[in-house]
């Protein structure tokens, strides 16, 4: 059992076999912009849980990044491909999420969509410490030798770092990762993941 | 314990024959140690093959990174260890991201390369799935659907259920049962990327809904197990080298009280009056023809042995003769034709044959058209179905 879950699905996700046409085949979708030209993400889905459940067994996170996968999936051209693709994306996140020194608060997963990029927010308590170093790591994600950092790793470490882990999503998946402001001893990573195109 | 933990996650296996380590399921480990033994049994392999080691994750739908670093260090390590030795990574271009994670390696180390496993690898089926070959795909299926609308309710068909239509094709038969019998769902899929994309832009043109094509191998298939009513595969067994591999898959898609329902030809058996020798002897060829490509378009009869042998019970098997006199004779002739033009073309070239054999391989299609439009021929395609139940 995961204990307390919040299952949040917006109405823009169609159950199986309500999907729209208009989703089904236009991976790229009704593109709409807000007032400041940002380009809208569109809800689909939200799992809440308190971290002390989701941390109580690992395999949550496959559960959890399966479960999400297949729901979202549902509206792109190629439902399974796209699943399997964004769950193996999502679970790094959770395994990242999962190693958390702060086990007090809630998790929350939001997936959201732009036309062909699915957006993840991953909200997670978290020490301060921890939060620089997410800072720190993913402002290096960024930078043009990323490919090169992950490839000594994949050829020198034992196990990969969180680091290496986030920096793997940017070269695997083509991932656009950030980090913004959350409530409390908490961080949010968000990560968008153009999966249509790969 | 829930039902998750008695799955099988993920298989390391070692096939020393074809020096072959493949990996199979989802393998995401939080701790190093729980691939102990995959990870044992793939340093005995390297420490026993001479040569290549191939390195099989066709199958492999999740690895987190953690197991893919241990692994890869592994066969990393083993390339600077072994300049002698190289690994091929044979990856699926099903699962999206193999392909992508393991490609790195061979930045690394340039001892290891990485192979994608797609339509290639079944070398027969290229004949019918070129793209001057999709409006008599759509003939073929117009005139097949004529019996199987009639047909399909007798082995599962009914409004609401769940449904695969695996080797899809261009996608019309989902297209037509989504019409007629409105299943809740119906998951569609097939190896060709082209046949797919038509099939979506069908969909989009004529605004139909509840379908979902995807691209994968009806011989190891994403999708996950007993979560379909009914599973349909029509005239694909008879193009695949090994059916059973397909019907396994079947099987385990189907839900446990779901059917699986197949149809296939007896190509032989195609006939026509008048000229009804030079007919026989012709489709006699064609048999011949595709067993030199390893394929059975005699397979129909063998229906009902293949659904026993997969694990069926419950099994009906009926067959159905697709006749001139079904609509419009020249549709039956269209259909001929393109045989004639891929069978006495292409395929009889590759295979080799003369000009002698194939002007009499020829005349017996031209016969066969002969017979559809003579005002009083009669001309026949047999096909049979069979549908089996997956045990409770």
């Amino acid at each position: 059992m995961m204990g307390a879950v919040k299952f949040s699905i917006s109405e823009v996700m169609a159950p199986p076999g309500l999907i729209s046409t208009e989703q089904g085949n236009m991976p790229m979708g009704p593109v709409q912009y807000d007032l400041r030209g940002e380009p809208t993400f569109e809800p689909m889905i939200q799992v809440d849980m308190e971290i002390k459940a989701f941390v109580s067994a690992w395999k949550h996170c496959d559960y959890v990044s399966t479960y999400m996968a297949r729901m979202i999936g549902q509206n792109r051209s190629d439902s399974v491909r796209h699943s399997n693709l964004f769950s193996s994306a999502f679970n790094e996140l959770l395994e990242v999420a999962f190693r958390t020194r702060l086990a007090d608060g809630e998790l929350a997963c939001r997936v959201s969509r732009h036309g062909a990029t699915d957006r993840i927010e991953l909200t997670f308590p978290c020490l301060p410490g921890e939060r620089q170093f997410y800072q720190e790591a993913l402002s290096q994600v960024a930078g043009f030798e990323a490919k090169e950092r992950y490839l000594n790793s994949v050829s020198g470490d034992l196990a990969p770092s969180r680091e290496i882990v986030l920096l793997e999503l940017a070269v695997d998946y083509n991932a656009t990762l950030w980090v913004e402001e959350a409530d409390g001893d908490a961080i949010k990573l968000v990560v968008d993941l153009p999966l249509e195109g790969l | 314990m829930g039902p998750y933990d008695l799955l099988p996650r993920f298989k390391a296996q070692y096939d020393a024959n074809n020096q072959e380590f493949s990996l199979s399921g989802v393998v995401r480990p939080q701790a190093i140690d729980e691939l102990g033994p995959s990870i044992a049994l793939l340093r005995d392999a390297i420490g026993r093959v001479r040569g290549v080691l191939y390195v099989n994750v066709r199958r492999l739908t999740q690895m987190n990174s953690a197991a893919f670093h241990a692994f890869s260090r592994i066969i990393i390590d083993a390339c600077r260890a072994r300049p002698d030795l190289k690994f091929v990574v044979i990856t699926s271009s099903v699962v999206g991201w193999t392909s992508r994670k393991f490609g790195r390696l061979s930045g690394i180390e340039p001892n290891i390369t990485v192979e994608e496993y797609d339509s290639q690898f079944y070398p027969g089926q290229g004949f019918l799935e070129e793209g001057a070959f999709v409006p008599i795909l759509r003939t073929q299926t117009k005139m097949t659907w004529r019996h199987e609308r009639a047909i399909l309710p007798r082995h599962g068909m009914r409004p609401g259920i769940v449904m695969a239509d695996i080797c899809c094709g261009i996608g019309d038969f989902a297209v037509l049962v989504q019409k007629e019998f409105q299943p809740s769902r119906i998951v569609a899929l097939d190896h060709s990327m082209s046949s797919l994309s038509y099939a979506r832009r069908v969909m989009k043109e004529f605004d139909i809904r509840g379908i979902e094509y995807t691209y994968g191998d009806a011989s190891e298939m994403l999708l996950d197990e007993a979560q379909f009513d009914l599973v349909t595969c029509r005239h694909s067994l008879q193009i695949f080298n090994r059916p059973e591999l397909i019907l396994k898959e079947l099987y385990r898609i189907c839900k446990p009280g779901g059917r699986v329902y197949i149809t296939n030809e007896k190509n032989s058996h195609c006939l026509g009056e008048p000229r009804a020798e030079s007919i026989r002897w012709t489709y006699n060829e064609v048999a011949k023809l595709f067993r030199h490509f390893e394929m059975d378009v005699e397979l129909g009869p063998k229906s009902r042995r293949y659904l026993v042998e997969a694990g069926f019970e419950d099994i009906h098997v009926e067959s159905f003769m697709v006749t001139n006199l079904d609509g419009d004779p020249q549709d039956f002739a269209d259909v001929i034709m393109a045989w004639a033009d891929v069978y006495a073309g292409e395929m009889a070239t590759r295979r080799g044959d003369g000009p002698e054999f194939i002007a009499r391989f020829r005349q017996g299609f031209q016969d066969h058209i002969f017979a559809a439009l003579h005002p009083k021929g009669y001309a026949g395609w047999p096909i049979w179905v069979a549908s089996g139940q997956r045990p409770q």
